[in-house]
């Protein structure tokens, strides 16, 4: 039995791999945040059930409706929904990032990532002392 | 890697935005440059574009330093007969830098580049997070 296979773990890989595509996102705004017409965008968190239920990020993908149609998916996009960031301030040239806000996401992003790994880092202490290693 | 990822775009950010500092202390450097001709032009001040493309190996839309161009119109003139560069009335035409202006996109380039870094950092700190996994 694989690690990942224990409900708790690969729900924080899930929201693990969520804050690494956050953070590509909000590299992309910062970077971009003088490109005139450009517009934030940031991902929408996993909703609670979609954790619970691990299908977190499903993506896009195609349907299919006979055995022998071959599956595709969006090759290297998120498999997270991102949405545009509304409500923010436009200056003139059309661009639509807020600098602060975007290094507040940042720090965010970070401190919830340590978070997640922190969890993960009790978890398997927890492994370690069921196996009686500790 | 997709921190890595983070780490190149915020990278071709900061790139881009080294690449402004310079055109623009060539822009404060030549502020005073006249011709050394009669009635010839001086310098023409130089403005940094930047251009969004999408990064194919990195599946982002990255920024980088588009053609450097340089506005037109009609230059300032200064009264000063004895100037190599002076016309027939004793005008000198002086190049359209405003240092002032320079003074603000120096900052809003410095502003930039440390926002850029610091996502650098702090995509750093999660890599290294995520590699003390293996310690636990």
């Amino acid at each position: 039995m694989a690690a990942a296979d224990i409900p708790i773990f690969s729900m924080l890989r899930d929201r693990m791999r969520w804050h690494q595509d956050r953070q590509k996102l909000l590299a992309e705004n910062v970077a971009n945040a003088e490109t005139p017409g450009y517009r934030a965008r940031d991902l929408r968190s996993p909703s609670f059930d979609e954790l619970v239920q691990g299908n977190a990020g499903s993506g896009i993908g195609t349907l299919r409706t006979n055995e022998r149609h071959i599956t595709g998916s969006v090759q290297g996009g998120s498999r997270f929904q991102v949405r545009r960031d509304t409500g923010v301030v436009t200056t003139p040239d059309g661009n639509r990032v807020n600098l602060e806000d975007e290094m507040l996401k940042v720090a965010q992003n970070q401190m919830d990532y340590q978070a997640v790994t922190g969890l993960y880092q009790r978890s398997l202490g927890l492994i370690r002392t069921a196996l009686g290693k500790r | 890697m997709d921190f890595l990822r983070s780490i190149r775009i915020a990278t071709g950010g900061m790139r881009a935005q080294a690449g402004r500092m310079r055109v623009v202390s060539e822009n404060i450097a030549n502020a005073n440059s006249t011709a050394d001709t009669a009635g010839g032009d001086p310098y023409r001040r130089k403005v940094p574009t930047f251009r969004t493309s999408f990064d194919r190996e990195l599946q982002a839309t990255t920024v980088q330093l588009g053609p450097v161009r340089q506005p037109q119109g009609e230059f300032q003139t200064r009264f000063d007969p004895n100037h190599p560069a002076a016309d027939a009335r004793g005008m000198v035409k002086v190049p359209n830098v405003n240092s002032l202006v320079e003074a603000m996109d120096m900052r809003e380039a410095q502003r930039s580049y440390e926002a850029n870094l610091n996502v650098v950092t702090s995509t750093r700190r999660m890599l290294q997070r995520t590699i003390d996994l293996l310690k636990a």
